[in-house]
């Protein structure tokens, strides 16, 4: 039996019903009287000084009230993790995204054409679009401290002595592509003037303190003078950090120059160009093997791709560091991960956050040493794999619940995995031109930030006199259901239907610096907070009830809008919540807390890349199955199975909702998508070329939730946003060696890539846009 | 932009002979609404709207013709029960562009104007001997599908000119066909190549007649008649089938020179060839 009201049960969407009727508004719904239109001057060359700029023209034409360059900027133009992202280019343009002026008018036509009469003298520099090309010696220089954004090391025993005890030595060279995160909505700004000499910015912002603190910089004004109102997100991923903080910053900036409100929305072409992807990766894993499948020494170089600004660049790759090895024990281990700065777009957070690209990695090494040593996936992974109190490459003990096994067990056996792999097997060489395989990933994944930074989110509760609940959160809701999983914690404290609550997006006035909504730390540590802000509340609570019932009892009982205590083996009504909510008031004491949902438990050695990298980790395991048509390359998933240790699922609704586009992202990776960037230049700017998956090509989908309740978590409850994706695209990739013989190193398995072993690139500009055709 | 709505097919060749070289004709919008965004110096002034006009919407049997108005739609085509019985073909190429939105929106005419290189329709309207009746104030003309087009998104059609009506060959019951289209994607997704083919297949199983027309291979739309004739009266087997498939790959490098896609395209168009030939024989 549950031994919760509504923690573990499926509960609708809180959100569902403004959503689904098109009340929700997003940040382009909204309009205000006098507005003004922003747009943008992008960069002419990937890589140029800028000499002059000139703006004369476009500011006579009628209906034009403001030409922004970054002199105009009152304080400060750049930010970031490294602040050298430009809000307005002014040493030199980086990529092809960047922006040199902006312009606000009376509507968005003026606002283009005076964009057109934008004049800029350039000193075209040569250009390096290669990480590897840009961190030799020679290389041309993005910034005077060199290309090199960052390494990060992990060194564990003795590599030479590893290699000297393998029998074999697999060495294998992978790749992995830029991708678009696809929100399905683009960003967007309205900046409007306060009455006070303040600002008021409306947006959607995955990381709305460090827009908040971006823009009251570059504004010049204190933070209190600037309020961020999150808008209701259509979709983020990871991807609007920086990317809308921009949009959101000049949108400020026009504001504050014109004493008007100014929207800015981006197009979808608009986003494609200026908003960062996921960093490529050039991956190098040499594995010391022994002759019964345990491995001896891992060497692992990986080089990323930064792309022109440092965003999130050291955080991304310091999760690869930490994960590059994968679930499995080696004592030998030497792991090196580069960032380097490029003229390609910049490349920052998304979804999985520096480990899809790891993992792909990972999982094929495995299948590969599997095969040299002629064993099963699945056999290779049990041998390998690690158990409660393994110790990671970084020396961490795993003291929590290690669930590795069960993962891979219980998806091994509800798809008959090994009889299908090796019936598939027996077949790749019968002649078919359709062709079957299954395939099999697992991983381990640290959660939240890490050793990585600062983790400690705030939520607010608010039980109003009328006995209905506010609450609010640091914590934001971009779709992935954040609204509901905190209002169905908060409902659990206080024993109330989830009817009684609202949740109401943070501002940046209301909730205190929580961070970014990132790592898949929402439930554990927003869902942390609101829980301890809920009991803070109750405890107010049971303190009148014990004044008023003159009671020493604390036993209470919140459920079913009553309050109760324990008598003997029985619950005995006390009061109704109201009643008691009531008293509160009546006794002066309002019911409004907040909580804090501290953990630095965690630590790390730069040096040595040793340290407890993350307070716990999950577990999953994902089997895809796979038809590929050899005769083309076509690669079509029939049906996967995702298996993931979520700790508790506070919804099982809304768990299924993030591995179900988990899986369609994973697929998208894995398969097809890819933002191709030609000498900087970007070779898909909107989604009829650069392709996601559709609901066509999604595969009957299995999922299976198992739960380990974790000391950390609300309820016991753990992640799911981004183990949903992070092992999808080795799991195909592995299913497509199962059915071909043939190992696809270059993410994606597209068309060429399966059928030639490699991609083939367009090269000429094409006619039509409605249909354009590849030739 | 001015917008027009006519009524009868007289004020669409009017409005067109006032407005030559300005004006565009306006059918489902799926190609010229998005093209709008962009390419605004390619598009018109005056968008002629033929929606309004029922008599374009028909479907209807003319001897051993069915008879289609421009302006219907991709999932009419598709739904319809003498298209179904007499040209199955087509419903089978309609039912792959796009997505179920632009089948209803969008037009067999439009995909034919637009004179798409991916278009999914053409090749099926080629092999089943398609007849275009252009209307103009000169009067009426029909022409074959295979002399409409010029050049990608080029056809011959001149200021003053419009589609009319596609008239196309009725199956004859007998016929195997196939169509076959391969994609980055299963939806959505812009044909990477396509294949149309109608056989009929005598008693001793040689081939009567082969009518076979492949999408994106040429720069225009044509039967590939080297390969047809190879194949008449020849056995149908997988060997013949993989045999034409090479002569339609080499045609197409002799036609389109060889280009960044062609290390794919060559195995892939002879092999698909093959494929789309033994799925309509019944090989497959």
């Amino acid at each position: 039996m549950n031994k919760h009201q509504i923690i573990g049960s499926r509960q609708k969407r809180v959100d569902a019903l403004g959503k689904v009727t098109g009340a929700a508004k997003y940040a382009a719904d909204y309009n205000l009287p006098f507005q003004l239109f922003g747009a943008v001057k992008y960069a002419e060359y990937p890589h140029a000084i800028i000499k002059a700029i000139d703006t004369t023209r476009a500011e006579k034409l009628p209906g034009v009230t403001a030409v922004l360059t970054y002199r105009d900027v009152p304080g400060k133009n750049h930010f970031g993790l490294i602040p050298n992202i430009r809000i307005l280019a002014d040493d030199k343009t980086r990529y092809l995204g960047d922006v040199v002026a902006v312009v606000a008018a009376e509507n968005i036509k003026i606002a283009h054409e005076a964009v057109n009469m934008i004049r800029i003298e350039y000193k075209e520099l040569p250009a390096v679009f290669d990480p590897e090309e840009a961190l030799k010696l020679d290389a041309v220089k993005l910034y005077d401290e060199g290309n090199q954004i960052v390494h990060h090391k992990v060194r564990k025993g003795d590599i030479a002595e590893g290699f000297h005890q393998a029998d074999f030595i697999i060495e294998n060279k992978y790749t992995t592509q830029a991708i678009e995160h696809a929100y399905l909505e683009p960003e967007a700004a309205l900046a409007m003037p306060d009455e006070q000499d303040g600002f008021k910015i409306i947006g959607c912002m995955q990381n709305f303190y460090s827009s908040h603190k971006v823009i009251a910089a570059a504004l010049n004004k204190p933070l209190s003078k600037v309020q961020i109102i999150q808008s209701t997100m259509g979709g983020s991923f990871g991807g609007k950090d920086e990317s809308a903080t921009l949009v959101a910053v000049r949108a400020a900036l026009l504001a504050q120059r014109t004493n008007r409100p100014v929207k800015i929305v981006n197009s979808r072409e608009d986003s494609f160009r200026q908003s960062y992807k996921r960093h490529p990766y050039k991956l190098y894993y040499k594995w010391g093997c022994k002759k019964d499948g345990t491995i001896t020494a891992m060497e692992i170089k990986i080089i990323a791709d930064g792309g022109a600004y440092c965003s999130m660049s050291p955080f991304v790759t310091w999760r690869s560091v930490v994960q590059a090895t994968g679930p499995y024990y080696c004592p030998n281990v030497q792991t090196d991960v580069y960032a380097a700065y490029t003229n390609n777009n910049f490349t920052g957070a998304m979804r999985g956050f520096g480990s899809p690209q790891v993992n792909f990695a990972i999982e094929s090494m495995m299948d590969e040493l599997a095969e040299q040593v002629g064993k099963s996936p699945l056999e290779i992974r049990l041998l390998n794999g690690f158990e409660h109190n393994a110790i990671t490459a970084t020396g961490q003990k795993l003291d929590h619940y290690v669930s590795l096994k069960d993962v891979l067990k219980t998806s091994a056996e509800e798809t008959n995995f090994e009889r299908h792999w090796e019936e598939n097997k027996n077949n790749q060489q019968k002649g078919k031109d359709i062709v079957k395989g299954i395939g099999l990933a697992c991983a381990y994944r640290g959660v939240s930030l890490g050793a990585e930074g600062v983790d400690a989110p705030s939520s607010i509760v608010y039980v109003q006199p009328d006995g209905s609940v506010s609450l609010s959160s640091g914590i934001i809701d971009m779709g992935q259901g954040a609204r509901t999983a905190m209002s169905q914690i908060a409902a659990e404290v206080l024993g109330l239907p989830l009817s009684r609550i609202n949740f109401q997006e943070a501002d940046s006035g209301r909730v205190a610096d929580s961070g970014a909504t990132v790592a898949s730390r929402g439930t554990i540590m927003g869902g942390g907070a609101m829980k301890i802000a809920a009991e803070n509340v109750r405890k107010i609570m049971e303190q009148t009830a014990r004044e008023k019932f003159n009671i020493q009892k604390e036993d209470f009982i919140f459920k079913d809008e009553n309050i109760f205590i324990r008598q003997n083996r029985n619950m005995k009504q006390l009061c109704s919540f109201n009643f008691l909510v009531n008293a509160c008031y009546q006794s002066g004491r309002p019911l409004f807390a907040s909580g804090v949902r501290k953990i630095d438990v965690t630590s790390w050695d730069e040096e040595s890349g040793q340290g407890d990298a993350y307070f716990t980790f999950v577990y999953g395991a994902n089997i895809a199955e796979v038809v590929v048509d050899l005769t083309s390359g076509k690669v079509n998933v029939t049906r996967f199975l995702s298996t993931h240790d979520v700790g508790k699922a506070v919804n099982k609704s809304m768990v299924e909702g993030q591995i179900y586009g988990g899986v369609s992202m994973g697929m998208g990776y894995g398969l097809m998508e890819e933002f191709v960037q030609e000498s900087g230049k970007a070779k898909t700017l909107n989604f009829d070329e650069y392709y996601i998956p559709t609901a066509v090509d999604m595969p009957n989908m299995k999922i299976i939730i198992i739960e380990n309740e974790d000391k950390f978590g609300p309820f016991g409850a753990k992640s799911i946003g981004e183990p949903a994706l992070e092992i999808v695209a080795p799991a195909i990739i592995n299913a497509i060696y199962n059915a071909t013989g043939k190992r696809i190193q270059n993410l994606p398995a597209n068309l060429e890539e399966v059928l030639l072993g490699h991609k083939l690139h367009r090269n000429i500009e094409r006619g039509s846009v409605s249909c354009k055709i590849e030739s | 932009m001015q917008y027009h709505k006519p009524k009868n097919n007289f004020e669409v060749t009017e409005l067109l002979n006032t407005f030559k070289n300005d004006a565009q004709i306006f059918a489902g919008g799926t190609d010229i609404l998005v093209e709008a965004r962009y390419n605004k110096k390619n598009l018109k002034e005056n968008w002629i709207d033929i929606s309004g006009i029922s008599g374009l919407k028909q479907i209807k049997e003319i001897k051993k013709q069915i008879s289609i108005g421009p302006m219907v739609t991709h999932s009419e085509i598709i739904r319809n029960d003498m298209i179904k019985q007499h040209a199955p073909l087509l419903a089978e190429a309609c039912r792959v562009i796009g997505s179920l939105q632009i089948r209803n929106r969008g037009t067999i005419g439009g995909n034919i104007c637009n004179a798409s290189p991916c278009a999914d329709s053409i090749p099926a309207l080629v092999v089943l001997d398609t007849q275009l009746v252009i209307d103009s104030s000169s009067g009426e003309q029909v022409l074959p599908i295979s002399d409409f087009f010029i050049k990608p998104y080029m056809t011959i059609l001149k200021p003053g000119r419009w589609l009319k009506e596609i008239r196309i060959m009725k199956m004859k019951a007998e016929n195997k066909f196939a169509f076959l289209k391969l994609s980055r994607r299963n939806a959505l997704a812009i044909s990477r190549m396509n294949f149309a083919v109608i056989l009929q297949i005598a008693w001793d199983n040689t081939i009567e007649s082969v009518q076979f027309a492949p999408g994106s291979i040429f720069p225009i739309w044509r039967r590939v008649t080297k390969a047809e004739e190879f194949m008449l009266g020849k056995r149908i087997s997988m060997e013949l089938f993989q045999e034409a498939g090479k002569i339609v790959a080499d045609s197409m490098i002799k036609e389109s020179g060889r280009r960044w896609s062609t290390p794919y395209k060559e195995p892939v168009v002879a092999a698909l060839t093959a494929r789309v030939l033994a799925k309509a024989a019944g090989l497959d």
